[in-house]
């Protein structure tokens, strides 16, 4: 299933993340940050709101773009838990995104680990607890906003099927929970995909689809024992790199 | 130092200030001489000017009072009268007497420019431009002969429902109007919330989008609102949720509504603003809140009056959820940015320091 390539200089990468997942990626990047740019000078006042509310052309069209943006990202959160499930439960999708009892495991191995009570490093798989994490909370994160942002946009007309009381609740759910999403985003999502020493500037793998197969050993070595199940985890430092006994696909 | 007065030698300067000393003595006692001249006919005068349509208007004024007005020991007849150089007086030629009158309001300008500036910014003189010569100058609410320095507060506000007598009525009948009279000093006429000289037109947007701030002058100020029971967390409430924060947006330059966003007026009234505290009493507080709000929400159901959290911040006995909900994501966002921060740390210093 997983794709395999060998490139012209003849290093071999490994598939990642599908063209529709990259796709995926794209999409809630746009609309993430629309949302923010949108969604911060409503939450908070002054002249730097000010400055952006007057630059979209008004309260009135922020928040039709920021609507407008939230529909898109609803939608596309729908879809994507949709298929996820559906795969799921026809067993055409992998358990490799969701958390089990491995991952903390890992989480506490890897902790003990970074404080030296523990020689070697946890090995993790395809997606580890740290990338689990953060797409949990993307996707929980995500159905909070798409919940408590319905109510929002259309309080009068849903005030007729749930208790009134939840629209304030609504109102300060969405705009905390932004606030964490943004937190977890600035600092989680930029060290791990951009500063962190493993990755840094950056892991392209989300837009090429590719991850190196020697990074995908060193990071995610359960998942490269699952591909190339007869190699050696732990090449000997001397040894060139990128034998060419793969196969092309 | 680069005043032009440095240059002036000393001497000539404490010259020219006694000089002005005497001459304005003088001017004091001349102002009176020229107005006794014009008061030996015109005090208690009964005769009159006659207009082309008829009507007519007295030249009397009365002596005492205008000796009381704050004009008396400043202001020569002529000052305001300036067509009048000798007697006989010129034919005074105007149409209408009203015409006549508006003419003569002219002549305020002349010392109380300020006050005319404002006063041109407002719906009354944008109507008396538009030729709707019902509309007030200065002598309709400041008086004529008998002005002083602080126009009368409750005969300001009756001046005003001399025109606008429905609203009058309305306002006379509302938590306001009722409180007139009454010793309290704090009780808001018309002016305090439309202003004096620049009265803004009130069915503008601008207007009502900035209303809530007229009413937070008053009612977010505990000296004010000490005695009548009142919250002062009026305005703080309003511009926390929904409604306020969008109006509080538009006031700050962001663009305006695309339709009217609820402020105080909205939900309380407008001259008929009422108390909503027997309501509050007998329990029937969400059948009336629900009215107000299916003014913009039309169907909206009953249940969409409990998303209004009152004029109190929210407590875990009125807003269980909003303060669960609050609470819950100040103890979750630090805690949960302070583990994530902490598993950098660690990582990095391992990575980096501990290798």
């Amino acid at each position: 299933m997983t794709r395999i390539i060998t490139r012209k200089d003849g290093s071999v990468w490994v598939e990642r993340f599908t063209p529709i997942r990259r796709a995926e990626h794209i999409l809630v990047l746009a609309t993430f940050v629309v949302l923010i740019v949108t969604g911060l000078p409503q939450k908070f006042e002054g002249p730097n709101a000010n400055g952006i509310l007057a630059a979209l052309g008004g309260l009135d069209k922020t928040r039709w773009i920021h609507r407008a943006a939230g529909i898109v990202f609803s939608i596309h959160a729908t879809l994507h838990i949709g298929v996820f499930v559906a795969g799921l439960l026809r067993g055409t999708m992998r358990w490799s995104l969701l958390p089990t009892v491995q991952d903390l495991r890992d989480a506490l191995g890897n902790l003990r680990y970074y404080l030296g009570l523990q020689k070697e490093a946890p090995e993790l798989p395809k997606f580890d607890y740290r990338q689990k994490f953060e797409y949990l909370g993307m996707v929980l994160g995500g159905l909070v906003m798409v919940v408590t942002g319905l109510v929002l946009l259309y309080p009068a007309a849903l005030a007729a099927w749930i208790p009134g009381a939840l629209i304030p609740a609504a109102f300060v759910a969405h705009s905390n929970e932004a606030m964490l999403a943004l937190l977890v985003l600035i600092v989680w999502h930029v060290y791990g995909s951009h500063l962190s020493p493993e990755v840094f500037p950056m892991d392209t793998s989300v837009f090429t689809g590719f991850l190196r197969k020697d990074e995908l050993r060193e990071r995610h070595t359960k998942e490269f024992r699952r591909l190339f199940p007869q190699e050696p985890v732990h090449p000997s430092p001397a040894a060139p790199e990128a034998a060419p006994t793969e196969p092309a696909k | 130092m680069n005043s032009p007065l440095c240059k002036i030698p000393r001497s000539i300067a404490i010259c020219a200030a006694a000089g002005l000393l005497w001459s304005s003595a003088a001017v004091a006692g001349d102002i009176e001489d020229s107005n006794s001249a014009c008061l030996d006919c015109h005090d208690g005068e009964e005769s009159a000017i006659h207009f082309a349509d008829g009507a007519t208007l007295t030249v009397g004024i009365s002596a005492d009072a205008w000796k009381k007005s704050g004009h008396a020991a400043e202001v020569r007849c002529k000052d305001c009268h300036a067509a009048i150089k000798d007697y006989p007086h010129p034919a005074v030629n105007f149409p209408t007497k009203r015409a006549y009158q508006l003419d003569r309001a002219q002549s305020c300008k002349r010392c109380h420019y300020a006050y005319h500036t404002k006063a041109q910014d407002s719906i009354h003189a944008k109507e008396l431009a538009k030729g709707n010569q019902k509309a007030p100058t200065c002598t309709d609410c400041h008086g004529l002969h008998n002005e002083t320095d602080k126009a009368d507060r409750q005969a300001v506000t009756l001046r005003c429902g001399a025109c606008h007598a429905k609203i009058a009525a309305q306002y006379a009948l509302s938590v306001h109007g009722e409180a007139w009279g009454k010793a309290s000093a704090n009780v808001p006429m018309c002016v305090d919330c439309h202003g004096a000289h620049a009265i803004l037109d009130p069915r503008k947007a601008a207007f009502h989008t900035r209303s809530w701030d007229i009413c937070s002058k008053c009612h977010a100020d505990a000296e004010k609102m000490a005695g009548t029971g009142l919250s002062t967390k009026v305005v703080e409430t309003y511009l926390d949720d929904f409604h306020g924060r969008s109006n509080e947006r538009y006031a700050q330059g962001a663009g305006t509504p695309g339709k009217p966003i609820a402020t105080c007026s909205d939900c309380h009234g407008v001259h008929d603003i009422r108390s909503f505290r027997a309501a509050k009493k007998n329990g029937t507080l969400q059948s009336e809140v629900i009215v107000t709000c299916r003014k913009c929400h039309k169907d909206a159901p009953p249940a969409f009056a409990d998303a209004w959290l009152s004029h109190e911040p929210p407590t875990l006995a009125t807003a269980p959820l909003v303060v669960l909900i609050q609470w819950g994501y100040r103890v979750l966002i630090p805690l949960i940015m302070a583990g994530l921060v902490l598993h950098i740390l660690l990582h990095l210093w391992r990575a980096r320091v501990h290798r």
